[in-house]
């Protein structure tokens, strides 16, 4: 009986398989008009220039909320990137900034300066409308807002800190520096010590230390709208405020603890990456979310952490804005909206946050940080740090200090730097 | 059995064969497969060629377009009477992004987006050409987006006025291109020639990662690095040559290929997986191993459709050969048998001839003889004697013969009856003692372990059992030898059923091996009748074998020549269940009973067969022991004492001791020889051995009844039948001669009435108390005893109930006995006559 059943199905089957492949459509047209029409939003944003088999959470975590907007409002998100292949090429904001100007995408993924530059041309839409502006952040808010529009919303907080190898700080009995002469100190015993460099850097983030010396007080004093209003006024002079910082660099080039030439033509972590994972180089600095990456400091063999730059108020985070921003005159602005509304929404900020792990620049998602990062995030969770980028500053802050910063590389003085902050003061003041 | 290494070897060949068809079968499919996969794939390979010759030609179509159009604009400059102004009023397009212009003998110049131009940052040192115009490289224009510039001469009169330069950007190239091709797997960008710089990527999601720099950055995130394939990269990039190389991509084998386009200034790079170019080859692989799935799934349904059949055909051929062999088996055996017992038959008929014949020849020689001496007291006697003898030999050859017959046929059933295993053992000790007393044999009744003495079985046959395995014993043991009767209480395989054993021994001949194999078979004998000194039928061991099985028991038998047999048969009886008698003891004052010698088994017997009657019961293995327990005020009403163990003297120191009232009952295996003194005592008596409770209880009923009636014993009245007149139905005219002799003999009388019906009607019109009894013949003509017996106990007189009616019949079995009884018959003598028999028996009955 069980013979005969199995081989009743068998037949079946073959009976089954010859029938499938007699059937078939009558249609005389043998071209399928069946498309699904979907709407498109460019989305410009920087491309990876690492190993490919690398892990950037930050990315996949973007790419998910991305995903998420997709097939919420049925629009195809395309990307379009640009990285520079050397320092003599466009930076990605100089691209940026050519692209917004001219309408060539929807969306774009912005750096303080370009926000605050394209912000004050009137190229970035207005998104305080959206649901998702609603539950930023104050400080996120403020530090966004250009002539009274919210021109970009950020997916995380971004926080520049030092990433030390507590390792090599333990093995030369070395406390973790508070302030510019601890850090001075540092570099003199790791130097002592056969650490030629002890400072990695790269040509775009030396100005954090700048600006953790610059506007600690500022910042941290209780005084801060007043500060910057006689900034604005012209009452008070950007100069004053950037020369410690400035000269601490000097400092720092003239002792041989950065090597200036190379930090010249480095691009971020490229440079300086390498020999801080090989335990060569004991101090670099990076933005919070490059201790969660592989593509980063995310995987290192030896114990670090994160700590703020030194000031005269101790480890200070620096905390510049980026975000994201929609062209005023982008081909498909709308959709672009919606999406951005998607992406920034605390259902999405709630699953970014999650698999990067950084801070959420909504004032309801709250996440808890790995733990090389604690330092550096009890310190912002203390309310000490310093903003990078300002846009109710009237001087550019992050792209500008950062073009001087490279000019002091360059071998200009520390008194051409503060002339170059000077003129920009009264670029602005004259209006 | 030789057949198996053949077959063997068969199947060994047929899966060899099976397995080479499978394999040429595989290769055949796979070699099929395997071109079709190369012929699909080269296809592919040729396709994909076709569409990159196909977006080549698109893109050199584009760049002619624009070098056509922008020579046309150079003419209309030309034309202009202020080109500079032309130039400023032109608007910019998608595809043109700027157009610029510097007049002959000037470094800068106009463009349409109103700023100075110079051509400064413009790279033409490549040499990349389209119609003869310089194209520069490429570069990321105002817009951030890459772009390139033609150069074109502004010609006048044939003067060169000016040089044209407008600026186009890639992403006018992208629209014309199609969105992906080979189902968007296919990865498409365009390289920039001399700086290896990707200037047009595909735009997806992915596209972030890295490898989409530039060539350099796209073999590094690919990991194509083999040298063989950078040197022919190399190559390519420098002579323009097409290249199509297999290379993994990301775990995915993919066909990579370097597509020159315009002369090689820019190039086609990407790579295409496998799976996208083959898929219609895997899907006719696909399609080609499910036409052999299918081939090979109803090849194997066939096979085994066909094994299937072969093997129930094969089935069928065994079950039949065996089926034949099993008959072939049955009839050889069926013949044998059939011979056995024709041979055994015929042995038998030989045996039974002789057996008949001798002492038939004995009866018939001896009447001879009686006639002659008919003179003689003493010589007709003897003679007579000796005729007697012979009939009874005649006679239980005659009941053998029947009861094997009987058995044989099936026609036996066991009448289950309860009954007291007393009464067997009393009845065979009965029977055996005065032929072992005949031959001077010592004969050993014992029971031990019974712990039921009623039970439910059919006494007569087990009366038959035991009588044939000890008249057996008795006949081949010689004089003087010894025969042990033992009955044993085995261990209780349920509580309702006694399992009890027979064993019955002897020291006699024994029997050889040869004949212990045959001795339970019928019809057979070890040895001859005619050398056998012993008479016998030969039948017995049969029926006896023949009723234990049919009793759902088994017999087995040991013995050595000269040295004894040893016969031992298991049966399991239903225990018959009645209520101890108490009020017995209680009425009698018995309350403590002492059991004094014998050997402990014995006594243990006696204890616990005694276990239910509420008596106390103590035991003394000796004399003196029993001795103390009296004095030591025991107050025991009785003794039983073991006669052989304890002795005459012991006996009377025991009467001594007790007081009078108390009793005293003799366990005796043989008559108590030299205690007739003792016996003298009131409440003194003798219990032959074994032990059995009812016995005992019957002794002391005797015994206390008679000190009731003054201590003289019941005289039993042995007056015969002198006097009695009997009615007798008997329709054979000798049988009823003789019985009217014996009866003359005995001093009575008799009446011969010739059916059933004459002997109703003659008892209905006799007088009450005219026959002391009916003697009733069963098959008789016109009434049988059985039907007259039940028409006489329904008349309506008053004696009819009464008046003992004996069947007298040659129907001599148990079931004839029976029937005898269910019709209302009060006994059963068979015949021929025994006159003792028939004497006890009406005494019984008699009114």
């Amino acid at each position: 009986m069980r013979t005969r059943r199995w081989s009743s199905a068998g037949l079946a089957v073959l009976v089954l398989v010859s029938l499938t492949a007699c059937g078939g459509g009558d249609s005389k047209n043998l071209v399928s008009h069946y498309t699904e029409e979907t709407e498109t939003v460019n989305l410009f944003s920087p491309m990876e220039k690492t190993d490919p088999d690398a892990e950037n959470v930050a990315r996949t975590a973007s790419d998910q909320t991305v995903t998420m907007a997709e097939e919420a409002l049925n629009v195809t998100v395309v990307y379009r990137t640009y990285t520079a292949e050397d320092y003599q090429d466009k930076t990605y904001d100089e691209v940026c900034l050519d692209r917004a100007r001219n309408n060539m995408d929807d969306l774009y993924l912005l750096n303080p300066d370009t926000i605050l530059a394209l912000g004050a041309e009137g190229k970035l839409m207005d998104l305080s409308g959206l649901d998702s502006a609603k539950n930023l952040r104050e400080i996120i808010r403020t530090a966004n807002t250009v002539d009274g529009k919210l021109v970009a919303i950020p997916q995380e907080v971004v926080a520049y800190g030092l990433f030390v190898n507590k390792d090599l700080f333990d093995r030369y009995h070395l406390d973790l520096p508070e302030t510019p002469e601890d850090f001075l100190e540092c570099c003199r015993v790791f130097q002592e010590n056969g650490i030629e460099i002890p400072v990695g850097a790269n040509r775009w983030w030396l100005e954090t230390f700048v600006f953790a010396q610059a506007y600690a007080e500022l910042y941290n004093g209780g005084n801060t709208e007043a500060e910057i209003a006689a900034l604005n006024s012209g009452a008070a002079r950007y100069s004053d405020y950037m020369r410690p910082g400035f000269e601490f660099l000097q400092t720092l080039m003239d002792r041989g603890y950065i090597d200036a030439e190379k930090a010249l033509v480095s691009e971020a972590i490229e440079g300086e990456g390498e020999d801080f994972l090989a335990g060569k180089t004991p101090i670099v600095m990076a933005y919070w979310g490059a201790a969660n990456t592989d593509t980063a400091y995310g995987k290192t063999d030896f114990t670090m952490e994160v700590i703020g730059f030194p000031s005269r108020l101790g480890q200070m985070p620096v905390m510049p804005m980026t975000g994201w921003a929609v062209g005023a005159e982008a081909e498909h602005a709308g959709d672009a909206m919606a999406v951005l509304d998607i992406i920034t929404s605390d259902e999405a900020l709630s699953l970014y946050s999650k698999i990067n792990r950084v801070i959420s620049p909504s004032k309801n998602v709250s996440v808890e940080c790995v733990p090389a990062l604690k330092p550096l995030n009890e310190r912002i969770e203390e309310g000490v740090y310093v903003l990078g980028s300002n846009a109710s500053m009237n001087v550019e802050q992050w792209g500008n200090t950062c073009r001087i910063v490279r000019e002091l590389l360059g071998g200009a003085t520390v008194d051409e730097c503060m002339a170059a902050f000077d003129a920009l003061q009264d670029a602005a003041l004259n209006g | 059995m030789k057949e198996t290494p053949d077959r063997l070897k068969k199947g060994n060949s047929l899966l060899f064969s099976i397995i080479l068809i499978f394999c040429i079968f595989g290769a055949v499919v796979f070699a099929v497969s395997h071109k079709i996969s190369k012929q699909m794939s080269e296809s592919a390979i040729q396709n994909l060629s076709e569409s990159l010759d196909l977006l080549q030609n698109t893109i050199e179509a584009i760049l002619y377009s624009q070098a056509e159009f922008q020579v046309l604009i150079a003419q209309e400059v030309a034309r202009a009477e202020d080109p500079e102004a032309y130039i400023q009023a032109y608007e910019r397009s998608r595809a043109m992004t700027k157009l610029s212009l510097i007049l002959t003998g000037k470094t800068e110049g106009v463009s349409n987006l109103g700023e100075v131009f110079t051509a400064e940052d413009l790279d033409f040192s490549a040499g990349g050409t389209v119609m003869d115009l310089p194209v520069s490289q490429t570069y990321l224009n105002y817009m951030g987006t890459w772009s390139y510039t033609i150069q074109c001469p502004i010609e006048r009169d044939g003067q060169t006025i000016g040089t044209l330069y407008a600026e186009y950007v890639y992403d006018a190239i992208d629209q014309s291109l199609p969105d992906g091709f080979y189902n968007k797997q296919a990865l498409l960008y365009i390289m920039d020639a001399e700086s290896e710089r990707f200037v047009l990527k595909p735009k997806g999601m992915g596209q972030r990662s890295a490898g989409h720099l530039n060539l350099s950055d796209f073999y590094r995130a690919n990991d194509i690095q083999d040298p063989e394939i950078r040197a022919e990269v190399d190559a390519c990039l420098e002579s323009g040559w097409n290249l199509l190389f297999y290379h993994n991509i990301r775990g995915v084998q993919a066909l990579n290929y370097m597509w020159p386009v315009n002369g090689g200034t820019i190039f086609l790079v990407g790579y295409v997986p496998l799976e996208a170019i083959q898929q219609e080859g895997r899907s006719v692989n696909q399609h080609i191993m499910i036409v052999v799935a299918s081939l090979l799934a109803a090849f194997s349904l066939c096979i085994l459709l066909y094994y299937r059949n072969w093997r129930q055909q094969e089935r069928q051929r065994a079950e039949r050969e065996a089926e034949r062999k099993i008959y072939s088996q049955q009839l050889a055996e069926a013949l044998r048998a059939a011979q056995i017992a024709s041979e055994s038959k015929t042995v038998f008929l030989s045996n039974m001839s002789h057996d008949i014949r001798t002492p038939m020849n004995a009866v018939l020689g001896f009447t001879t003889l009686l006639s002659n001496e008919a003179e003689n007291p003493i010589k007709v006697r003897e003679y007579t004697k000796k005729i007697m003898a012979s009939g009874h030999h005649l006679l239980s050859l005659i009941n053998d013969i029947l009861d094997v017959s009987k058995i044989e046929s099936g026609k036996v059933v066991l009448n289950y009856e309860p009954f007291a295993l007393n009464d067997v053992i009393s009845s065979i000790d009965t029977i055996i003692q005065p032929m072992t007393r005949a031959k001077e044999q010592e004969f050993h009744l014992e029971v031990t372990g019974i712990r039921h003495e009623y039970l439910v079985g059919d006494e007569t046959r087990i009366n038959q059992i035991l009588i044939n395995l000890l008249s057996n014993a008795v006949k081949y043991t010689p004089e003087g030898g010894k025969i042990w009767c033992r009955i044993l209480g085995l261990k209780q395989r349920s509580s309702q059923f006694e399992h009890i054993c027979i064993e019955v021994e002897d020291n006699g001949y024994g029997m050889t091996p040869e004949f212990l194999a045959t001795i339970f078979d019928a019809f057979s004998r070890a040895e001859n009748s005619t050398t056998n000194k012993v008479q016998g039928t030969g039948l017995g061991m049969a029926i006896t074998k023949s009723i234990v099985e049919l009793m759902g028991g088994n017999i087995e038998v040991s013995s050595q020549v000269d040295q004894g047999s040893l016969f031992r048969v298991e049966l399991e009886l239903r225990v018959f269940e009645t209520a101890a008698d108490r009020r017995f003891w209680e009425e009698r004052g018995i309350q403590r009973i002492l059991a004094v010698g014998g050997s402990p088994e014995s006594r243990e017997n006696m204890l616990a067969l005694m276990a239910d009657t509420g008596v106390a019961v103590d035991a003394a293995a000796s004399g003196a022991e029993a001795l103390e327990k009296i004095r030591n005020g025991g107050g025991y009403q009785l003794l039983l004492v073991d006669w052989e163990g304890c002795g005459l003297p012991v006996v009377r120191d025991l009467r001594k001791a007790l007081p009078e009232e108390a009793g005293v009952v003799l366990l005796t295996e043989f008559d108590p020889v030299g205690a007739d003194e003792f016996l003298q005592f009131s409440r003194t008596g003798v219990l032959h051995k074994p032990f059995f409770v009812s016995a005992f209880q019957r002794k002391i009923e005797e015994l206390w009844d008679m000190e009731a009636r003054g201590g003289a014993p019941e005289v039993q009245d042995t007056d015969g039948l002198q006097g009695m007149h009997f009615l007798a139905a008997e329709d054979n005219e000798i049988n009823a001669e003789i019985l009217s002799e014996l009866l003359d003999i005995e001093g009575a009388t008799c009446e011969i009435v010739e059916n059933g019906r004459l002997a109703v009607e003659r008892f209905q019109c006799a007088d009450k108390g005219e026959f002391d009894a009916i003697l009733m013949d069963v098959q008789m003509p016109v009434m049988n005893g059985y039907e007259a017996a039940r028409a006489i106990r329904a008349l309506e007189r008053a004696d009819a109930g009464q008046i003992p009616i004996i069947a007298m019949t040659a129907n001599a079995f148990a079931e004839d006995e029976k029937a005898a009884l269910d019709a209302g018959m009060n006994a059963h003598v068979p015949k021929p006559l025994d006159m003792e028999l028939l004497i006890k028996t009406i005494q019984q009955y008699r009114l």
